[in-house]
């Protein structure tokens, strides 16, 4: 294998791997009902911390 | 008390079409009769008989201004008499206010100034919220949007103030959910005021709420709400009077267009200022009998306010219990039950009766100061959207016009999403292309070009079709016709089991299950919610419409939106059985009675339907660039390894661990007439049902000759071919797919769902029962109905 093959062999495994890990996590955040109300917006939608308007 | 002899006592449901009558009383007792005397079943009300619902029942009624629809088994509880019997106690009922001194507060004593939404289910609350806090909550033209409690912040003068956004409420007793959630919350979190939102066109009913909160001794403000429509209908009332008989400062606002909304916030600031010193509070005037009761019995316990005390003489459960931690708890609770006998023998009625006829009678009193009808004003019948009224809800119309008006939304679906689905498409294979084309072979560039476009750009091309959707339905919903819709089907529902307040959980999961399994919280019975929850995940929610859309469009070439309709259909009628076989064995009960208000036709705004437009899309996105990205890599990398020399596209991936891992599940699929590539894609779907999508573009892109990487997915499911050279899909194949994906187990983050508000045990039971019920109905639709046609 070149190295530029195993360059892009390193990169794509750390891509998967991550991949696999925001997987993971975002599974045991929604079965732990934690930080995420579920609808897959990936917020927390109770939780409205935005500044709001100025009157 | 006078009692009306002269005319004879009848029951509601005898009623018929067209007559008005007067309310001599409710019988029965708990949550119903309750529910009826809050909505304004109370005695000497009006109530005129609308319609019977398409299918005779339930009956729209009208009483106070609002509609409501009620079974005829739940009308027989009400007795009535001919309209203008005299009812002397109601006339007298109105004795003024009574000042309450309260102490001062620091309003900053937390740290957070706060101030929370109260006001009737589909008020406006959740418009003001958004208004004022630029929040994107969602709203609908009917009750029950908001379960939970929503937060916010705004500033003005200088000042940050917390906004709370709470469930739409009749009244704050102690029977259902959202009543007890409001009361608890304000409880426990001693808000610095109550912005009280009132809808200015049905003042009578939307009060009795307010007589509550006045007991409550926190700073309030009203806002009259939809103070156009009271302006455009010719009515004229006197706010500063108003004001003055509740005790409490009142403004005009109009929140779907924000006028008034400064003049509100101003108010409520003012309000909160002046309790930072000693203030009169104002409360109800119940007369000399149970005022004296109040003073005695709020003597005795002095920590609690003055609603409590009055819950108590109620006999309210609740407000007993907080007894149980004071020293005379026992002595408090015997002076109550004796003031309560002794009301109810003065009264002759039940305390609960008295106390609500008496609030209405205060507030019927304040109206009829300050509230001067437009003596020229359209009757009901010919009000904006009322003749359309009688032609939606038509007895022989209505349910082929409920059926059209879906034919049509998906039918425009997918017509009017074609076009920019194509751009989208063609600019997605131009990337892949040029990716193809610019980037040396290697494992970086199959990543990119088979795993994230191949599987993410599977999916975005729906996305035109999504919005559109969602456009439509929230045209249905902001113009009142949902609410229509569940009284045309109320009766089917009531025949399978359903409870009428199914319909909106039923209504959210149509978008997404996760909501719609959070909106079973309003259902009082706990087999109810059970029920409901078990059945919404059949509702079939946007996730799963990438996978029609692709299917339906590959593979049926005429009458594309009645074959998505169907899939729709068959996912209610499945809800329909389960709830039949469900309420008849495992949770079996009595059948909860309902009231349903039945909210004003409005017009939709364009802004309101972008917004939910845009706010679905959105979502869309962000679910596209984390979930689907992350799920699209895994796959495509469990379809590439392991590597193996000398092997063609098509050894290579069935020799991987994704084909590896299909060919395991094949001999369980195949029945059903899917291969290990639509077995391992319906797995994959567990994690978000678009990846069901992205997986058979992952799957399905891998497989390919170069050549052909600029083809759609599309394209390549119409050409794909088993070993044999026989084509993988066809309609029959595509549909029983479609059917499987439609009622198979539903994501993780719905199932998380359904283990917080039913338990684990319920979430064991969907996954195995709905994974049953697909493969059956595939089972049944491949190998029987199939060979039929």
């Amino acid at each position: 294998m070149t190295t530029s093959g195993i360059i892009q062999t390193i990169v794509v495994l750390g891509i998967v791997a991550v991949a696999l890990l925001y997987v993971l996590r975002q599974v045991i955040k929604t079965t732990r009902g934690k930080g995420d109300c579920g609808c897959g917006c990936g917020k927390d939608c109770k939780c409205n911390n935005k500044p709001g308007k100025e009157f | 008390m006078t009692e009306n002899n002269n005319n004879t006592i009848r029951l509601l449901d005898h009623e018929p079409v067209g007559q008005t009558v007067q309310v001599v009383r409710v019988m029965g007792d708990g949550a119903f009769r309750q529910r009826l005397l809050e909505m304004g079943f109370v005695r000497g009300a009006k109530v005129t008989v609308l319609k019977n619902a398409p299918l005779r029942d339930p009956v729209e009624y009208m009483i106070m201004g609002s509609h409501i629809s009620l079974r005829h088994s739940e009308a027989a509880q009400v007795e009535v008499t001919d309209r203008d019997a005299e009812f002397c106690d109601m006339e007298d009922a109105y004795q003024g206010i009574v000042e309450t001194e309260v102490a001062a507060v620091d309003p900053m004593a937390d740290n957070v100034l706060r101030v929370v939404l109260i006001g009737n289910p589909n008020c406006g609350k959740t418009s003001l919220f958004n208004n004022v806090t630029g929040a994107r909550e969602k709203v609908g033209n009917y009750g029950g949007v908001t379960v939970d409690s929503k937060e916010g912040w705004f500033s003005i003068g200088g000042r940050r103030v917390q906004l709370v956004d709470l469930p739409g409420t009749y009244s704050l007793t102690e029977y259902s959910p959202e009543e007890m959630y409001v009361r608890t919350y304000i409880r426990d979190n001693h808000p610095d005021a109550i912005l009280n939102i009132v809808d200015a066109g049905n003042l009578e009913r939307n009060l009795y709420l307010t007589t509550q909160l006045m007991d409550m001794n926190i700073p309030m403000v009203v806002a009259l709400n939809m103070w156009d429509e009271l302006e455009k209908s010719g009515d004229r009332l006197d706010i500063e009077m108003l004001s003055r008989l509740l005790g409490a400062r009142m403004v005009p606002l109009t929140a779907y267009n924000g006028h008034g909304v400064k003049d509100v916030l101003e108010a409520t600031m003012a309000t909160i200022d002046e309790s930072e010193q000693e203030t009169k509070h104002h409360n109800v005037n119940y007369g000399s009998l149970i005022e004296d009761s109040l003073k005695q019995l709020g003597e005795m316990c002095p920590t609690l306010d003055r609603y409590t005390v009055l819950k108590i003489i109620e006999n309210d459960q609740h407000a007993i219990e907080l007894l149980d931690s004071q020293s005379n708890g026992l002595e408090v609770k015997i002076a109550a039950a004796d003031m309560r006998q002794r009301i109810e023998r003065d009264y002759n009625s039940d305390i609960t009766s008295i106390i609500t006829d008496l609030k209405y009678g205060f507030v019927r009193g304040a109206l009829a100061e300050t509230l001067t009808p437009n003596p020229e004003r359209a009757i009901e019948d010919t009000k904006p959207g009322y003749s359309m009224d009688r032609l939606l809800t038509n007895r022989w119309l209505a349910l082929p016009i409920l059926l059209v008006l879906m034919w049509l939304m998906f039918e425009a679906t997918f017509t009017l999403g074609a076009y920019p689905q194509e751009w989208i498409e063609n600019g997605i294979g131009w990337l892949g292309e040029w990716i193809g084309k610019a980037m040396p072979d290697g494992i970086l560039k199959d990543l990119i070009v088979d795993g994230i476009i191949g599987g993410v750009g599977g999916v975005l091309v729906f996305l035109p079709q999504i919005l559109i959707l969602f456009f439509f339905i929230s045209l249905l919903e902001d113009s009142g016709y949902m609410a229509r819709a569940a009284f045309i089907v109320d009766r089917v529902m009531h025949r399978v089991g359903l409870h009428g307040k199914s319909f909106i959980p039923y209504l959210i999961g149509f978008g997404c299950g996760v909501p719609a399994i959070m909106a079973t919280r309003t259902l009082e019975n706990r087999r109810d919610r059970i029920v409901t929850i078990l059945t919404v995940p059949f509702m079939s929610c946007s996730a799963r419409l990438p996978a029609y859309l692709l299917l339906v469009a590959a593979f049926f070439t005429a009458n594309q939106g009645l074959i998505l309709m169907s899939i729709y259909l068959i996912g209610i009628l499945i809800a329909a059985l389960t709830a039949i076989v469900l309420s008849k064995t495992i949770l079996k009960h009595d059948k909860t009675q309902f009231v349903m208000e039945l909210p004003p036709y409005r017009k939709p705004t364009a802004r309101n339907a972008t917004i939910h437009m845009w706010s679905k899309g959105k979502q869309y996105l962000q679910k596209m660039a984390t979930i689907i990205l992350a799920a699209s890599i895994i796959v495509w990398a469990l379809g590439y390894f392991p590597r193996h020399d000398g092997q063609t596209p098509q050894e290579q991936i069935e020799n991987s661990y994704m084909g590896q891992m299909g060919k395991a599940i094949e001999p369980i699929v195949a029945p059903l007439g899917f291969n290990w590539q639509m077995g391992v894609s319906v797995l994959t779907g567990a994690a978000a049902k678009e990846i069901v999508v992205s997986t058979m573009g992952v799957l399905y892109t891998g497989e390919s000759d170069a050549t052909e990487e600029s083809a759609s997915l599309k394209e390549k499911l119409q050409t794909a071919t088993k070993p044999n050279g026989e084509h993988v899909f066809d309609p029959i194949v595509a549909y029983s797919f479609m059917l499987f994906i439609l009622l198979y187990f539903p994501c993780i983050a719905a199932l998380a769902a359904i283990r917080r508000e039913a338990g684990t045990k319920w979430m064991v039971f969907e996954i195995f029962y709905t994974t049953a019920v697909a493969w059956i109905v595939s089972f049944i639709f491949y190998q029987v109905v199939a060979r039929l046609i």
